[in-house]
């Protein structure tokens, strides 16, 4: 198994996969807080043709909160994607027929899959780290975030959050036949939670829950909040994981 | 007589509503090359998938080395080496990175390894190191042989190998595989019959799902009814005053000095007239059966 994981990591770097994420996440990094510091200049900027239409505009004042405030809104799409960049990962292997001398030296598959998958974890872990931090320090470097309340366990529950996407994404792509397919499942998932979200009954054990970090950042919540949410979403990524293994040995078939 | 490397008893397998395989056995000696001839679609890949696990068979056995074939469960797979038809890999390695790859997948040490890469990529002819994206298909499949001999397997399959190559391209293939031999026994499957001809020692045709004929090739020949003997002579009208005292001599349209003659019994009382008469022939040959003809006779029944 250590092969194969070395061979996707091969497969990470000289596909440009890893350098393209790693890219994509450090400027998701810098974008929350220099979005946050160009607010009042952009305000400055065009508050002549907002007068002009009746609008005045006061100071604005940013500070932390508002970095971090957009550091949330981009994170559901640097989540997408790091999902689009990798859902073919399986797929793409079946696909070309690439898997068929590897197991036929007699790698099972379900290592295969576990492998890839902990490639993948290591690669959110990585890009989601660098992201995080570099808006931890820019907003840092300009405000306090001292103002800003359990910035760790926020941190922590995006991450997970991250962790069972994938682990969806691993799961389908042990169903699934094509990259299409994955996605949509993934996708679809996703969707459900949030509607399930909206039952108020349920809405604390929904795992979309810990994408929402402000209310912790301001103390409006607390970490203990969210654990129904976090509990949800690890069983949920062990059992994605766990229900894989049976899955992808059926896909040898093909 | 040689053990037996595999043995494929009175396998079956269906595909929703299509019998795909019906009753196939047969068995492969060691140290022979084994071809596995049969149309296309005629179950040739589904066998051999069954017997690297890929696939589970309805019934019957399967037994390579003499371990059984287990579905998904592939032990037998550390005997086998597989060269699939259109061998696919990943495009961003070199070979010996791949070749690396399969080697610690089969376990092999690190030295083992080097060693093995850079003796099969001299076998293989690859010796260039660059990366495989942009490998025409007989770069392809040379290194789809060298994947499947890495680990030294007892026993090679190999699926179409010839089918998409040009005859240069074929010519080296099939003398890497009758090299495996010292090492391995080799199966492959193919549709090419002068491939077959050419390398194997023994062979099987598959046929609507069974085995129509199998054994070593002089065998097979030998089953086919007596062969005929083709006279051409050196001028149409000696072949028309053959024929018109001896009808039962067949005439060719396209050659009108050629004859032919099923029955071999008849030959001398024709050479006796041929000779009375001084007629000057071209030749007269036995004309030896090819396992085309019987592969068309077998197809046609």
């Amino acid at each position: 198994m250590r092969a194969f994981i070395k061979k996707e990591w091969l497969e990470n770097i000289r596909t440009g996969r890893a350098v393209s994420l790693v890219i994509v996440f450090i400027l998701f990094g810098i974008m929350s807080p220099a979005f946050a510091k160009l607010t009042p200049w952009m305000m400055n900027m065009f508050a002549g043709s907002l007068e002009e239409s009746g609008l005045t505009v006061t100071v604005v004042t940013v500070d932390a909160l508002t970095s971090w405030t957009q550091f949330y809104k981009n994170f559901p799409l640097a989540l997408i994607i790091f999902i689009l960049l990798c859902s073919s990962s399986f797929t793409g292997e079946y696909q070309k027929g690439t898997l068929v001398p590897i197991i036929t030296k007699g790698l099972p598959l379900y290592k295969v899959m576990l492998a890839k998958s902990i490639m993948l974890f290591l690669l959110w872990s990585v890009c989601y780290a660098l992201c995080f931090g570099i808006t931890l320090a820019y907003t840092a470097y300009f405000w306090d975030n001292r103002a800003m309340s359990h910035l760790g366990s926020a941190a922590l529950y995006c991450w997970i959050f991250g962790i069972l996407v994938l682990a969806l994404m691993i799961f389908f792509s042990c169903i699934a036949r094509t990259g299409t397919q994955v996605l949509l499942f993934t996708g679809g998932s996703i969707v459900l939670f949030y509607a399930l979200g909206m039952i108020p009954r349920i809405s604390d054990y929904m795992p979309t829950r810990l994408m929402d970090g402000l209310p912790l950042l301001q103390s409006i919540s607390a970490p203990s909040d969210y654990t129904a949410a976090i509990i949800c979403a690890c069983v949920l990524a062990v059992l994605c994981i766990v229900a894989a293994i049976p899955c992808i040995e059926r896909q040898a078939a093909a | 007589m040689n053990s037996s490397m595999l043995t494929v008893s009175h396998l079956t397998k269906r595909f929703g509503a299509k019998q795909v395989l019906s009753d196939v056995s047969f068995t492969v000696p060691e140290h022979t090359v084994f071809g596995f001839v049969g149309q296309n679609g005629a179950g040739k890949t589904t066998t051999m998938k069954i017997i690297l696990g890929l696939l589970q068979g309805d019934s019957g056995e399967v037994t390579v080395n003499g371990v059984p074939v287990r579905a998904r469960h592939n032990r037998t797979n550390r005997f086998i080496g597989y060269l699939p038809d259109v061998p696919e890999f990943y495009s961003y390695m070199t070979p010996s990175e791949y070749l690396a790859l399969c080697g610690r997948i089969s376990g092999m040490s690190e030295p083992a390894i080097k060693k093995r890469t850079s003796e099969l990529l001299e076998l293989v002819g690859l010796t260039e190191n660059r990366r495989i994206h942009g490998y025409s298909r007989g770069m392809k499949q040379r290194l789809g042989i060298a994947q499947a001999l890495f680990h030294r397997p007892k026993l090679l399959i190999c699926d179409e190998p010839t089918s998409a190559l040009d005859p240069l391209g074929r010519k080296e293939i099939l003398d890497i595989l009758t090299a495996a031999r010292e090492e391995s026994t080799v199966i492959f499957s193919s549709h090419i019959l002068s491939d077959v001809e050419r390398i194997c020692d023994e062979m099987a045709l598959l046929h609507n799902g069974t085995i129509a004929m199998s054994g070593t090739l002089d065998e097979i020949k030998q089953k086919r009814r007596a062969a005929a003997i083709e006279l051409e002579m050196l001028t149409a009208e000696d072949a028309q005053a053959l024929h018109a005292e001896f009808p039962f001599l067949q005439t060719d349209a396209g050659n009108p000095a050629r004859l032919i003659l099923s029955d071999p019994q008849a030959l001398p009382g024709i050479l006796s007239r041929i000779s009375a008469s001084d007629m000057p022939f071209q030749r007269i040959v036995r004309l030896e059966p090819t396992l085309e003809d019987l592969f068309m006779e077998v197809i046609k029944k």
